[in-house]
């Protein structure tokens, strides 16, 4: 307690080189802050946006045999038993069917591959949230005749718009082509322009006629909350094992591989950002530290001479480099969590990322965990800033000290 | 009275090194101090007065010789073992005083208490009373830049005698001070010394303080002659 209120009053003396060191701290502080609130906000919106884009909290599959690569060979059977376990779970909130296949689009003069979907749109648009972004026309409704959302590259590259329409082909789980008619009803985007080129949905009932089957491709499943899926993966595992069904559950983040390899990006950006900043701190405080010491030579002298150990004179000097690590830390805190609400609030739009075909705005999330890891991280950094002046400190010979002018 | 032996040295010798020539401070020194004594060291510049200061004081150490503290041979004690002996045995007073500047009068006499399991009670009874015999009652909250140059040394004074020690080491003592406060802070000594027994050894070229003293050890290139 004594050396924190010594290293306050000796932060005191000179007031301008602490002012800069603490700045430098609170500056760095708070850039770490914002860039890490960015960071977070974008792992949890890119995190949402995947689930909500129709990955889901967890997906439902069957096995695939070793040799068996015919269409929905690893499909579901008996979908509705499955879904009444699945639906047993009160954190479940939609279990939604879908058929994945590929195929071609053709409009007579022009066809395009395309990779199909199809959807129950009750709980696709419904209970699971996963309204489609229109560009034109309407989504999919149960029960019409054959109907077609294409995706807006596709249309384009197709020539076809709402009200037009289309043949779908592909192979049957039996190995026979097969074709089918349908109506655009609407043209949509996902956002990423690689689906954009080739995706096409069409209700559940439209491809299972167009494969020649009553099987599903998986069964996905959305949740109350995010935080509640591996919980809620297990309890299915267990109960879907005990009912006897070979299914595999995964998780949103098991097959969000683009969501990870942003994550780690950003995680490395992060990093080598801090990383920077530490650096800077770390010299600027240890420059700082050493004209301390040598501005108070004659006193270290006159402090060993009344019987202060080595030890003492040099915990004297990192404790005077924690406290301004700490004040500048709360400084950094405070000043990051100002700038993270207002540029938040300012929502400031932000180009589309790399594959994306849309912006978005600027969010910096507050993480009280970052915002303790940076405080300790600056206390840290000015510690061990302060370590080597304290050591030349400590080393002093007494007599020399004594006589430094 | 003087009787038992505070500090002694015997044929001490400390050479130091200047670029490349070595400069012999103290050819072989002798020296006793006997409780409440006042002895003088004097002689002129670089005749080995402050060296033989720093031996006794346990701030340095001889090439040669040896130097005791009542019962204790600190010539080859450790540099830890050396802190602990300069805080209870010795007290130091500068010719610049060497106060802490960011402390109060009263905190940089309480210093060498913390350095000690002494209780926060005790430190402020002995601290005040101390303030008080130094003539400084009420100046404690006071910072140094705060204190005339007498009132900053009667605070070393105090914060030299705060452990009570056995002996108290001044080097030009009276050096920064006019001639009417220079006689005030010896007269405190005097009345410390005949208060707690204290032995007070001098270095200093001041006529005004080796008159009072009890005995004066006069130095010439690096000896000492009675």
């Amino acid at each position: 307690m004594r050396l924190i209120l010594l290293a306050l009053r000796n932060a005191g003396r000179n007031r301008r080189r602490s002012a800069t060191v603490l700045s430098l701290i609170a500056l760095g502080s708070a850039a770490l802050l914002l860039a890490g609130g960015y960071a977070a906000a974008t792992f949890q919106g890119l995190r949402e946006n995947t689930i909500r884009n129709g990955v889901g909290h967890l997906q439902i599959t069957g096995i695939a045999g070793e040799q068996d690569d015919a269409p929905l060979a690893a499909g579901l059977d008996r979908v509705d038993d499955l879904r009444r376990v699945v639906d047993g779970d009160p954190r479940v909130r939609a279990t939604a069917a879908r058929v994945d296949f590929t195929g071609l689009a053709s409009t007579g003069d022009r066809s395009v591959a395309v990779m199909g979907r199809g959807i129950e749109p009750d709980q696709e648009y419904g209970r699971a949230g996963f309204a489609p972004r229109m560009v034109e026309g309407r989504p999919l409704t149960a029960g019409e005749p054959h109907e077609a959302l294409v995706a807006a590259r596709l249309a384009r590259s197709l020539g076809v718009r709402a009200g037009d329409r289309l043949t779908l082909m592909t192979a049957t789980v039996d190995g026979a082509i097969n074709g089918l008619d349908a109506v655009v009803v609407g043209i949509y985007t996902t956002g990423v322009r690689e689906l954009d080129d080739r995706s096409v949905v069409v209700r559940l009932d439209t491809a299972q006629a167009l494969l020649a089957t009553s099987r599903v491709s998986r069964l996905v499943v959305v949740l109350d909350r995010t935080g509640h899926t591996e919980d809620v993966r297990q309890a299915l595992v267990t109960r879907l094992a005990s009912a006897g069904t070979p299914v595999q559950v995964q998780t949103w983040s098991e097959l969000a591989a683009f969501y990870h390899q942003v994550r780690g990006l950003f995680s490395g950006i992060f990093a080598f950002l801090g990383l920077i900043i530490a650096i800077v701190v770390l010299l600027s405080a240890a420059n700082a530290m050493s004209m301390a010491v040598m501005e108070r030579v004659r006193e270290i002298g006159t402090l060993m001479a009344v019987g202060t150990t080595r030890l003492r004179i040099m915990a004297m000097f990192v404790v005077e480099g924690l406290v301004l690590g700490a004040l500048g830390g709360l400084l950094g805190l405070a000043l990051g969590y100002l700038l993270a609400r207002g540029l938040t609030a300012a929502r400031i739009q932000m180009p589309p990322p790399p594959t994306f075909t849309t912006g978005f705005p600027l969010q910096i999330e507050v993480v009280p965990a970052l915002y303790a890891a940076v405080l300790a991280a600056m206390v840290v950094t000015l510690g061990v800033a302060a370590l080597l002046p304290a050591a030349r400190a400590a080393r002093l010979r007494i007599t020399d000290a004594l006589a430094h002018v | 009275m003087h009787t038992t032996c505070v500090a002694e040295v015997r044929s001490a010798t400390r050479t130091y090194r200047s670029g490349a020539a070595l400069v012999p401070a103290l050819r072989g020194a002798s020296l006793r101090v006997s409780r409440g004594e006042l002895v003088a060291l004097s002689g002129p510049s670089g005749s080995g007065k402050s060296t033989l200061l720093h031996l006794i004081g346990c701030l340095d150490r001889p090439d040669s010789g040896e130097v005791r503290l009542g019962d204790l041979h600190v010539s080859a004690m450790s540099s830890a073992a050396l802190a602990a002996v300069r805080r209870d045995r010795l007290g130091f007073v500068f010719q610049s005083f060497n106060l802490v500047p960011v402390l109060t009068a009263f905190e940089n006499v309480e210093y060498p208490l913390l350095l000690t399991p002494t209780p926060a009670a005790e430190r402020r009874r002995r601290v005040n009373a101390l303030l008080d015999c130094v003539g400084l009652a009420g100046k404690g909250d006071r910072r140094p830049h705060e204190l005339s140059g007498g009132e900053r040394q009667r605070v070393a004074i105090a914060r030299a005698l705060v452990n009570g020690p056995q002996l108290v080491l001044a080097d030009e003592p009276t050096a920064s001070l006019d001639s009417a406060t220079g006689a005030a802070v010896l007269d405190v000594m005097e009345d410390l010394r005949e208060r707690f027994g204290t032995a007070f050894l001098f270095a200093s070229h001041d006529p005004r303080l080796v008159e009072r003293m009890d005995r004066v050890i006069t130095m010439k290139d690096g000896v000492t002659c009675d």
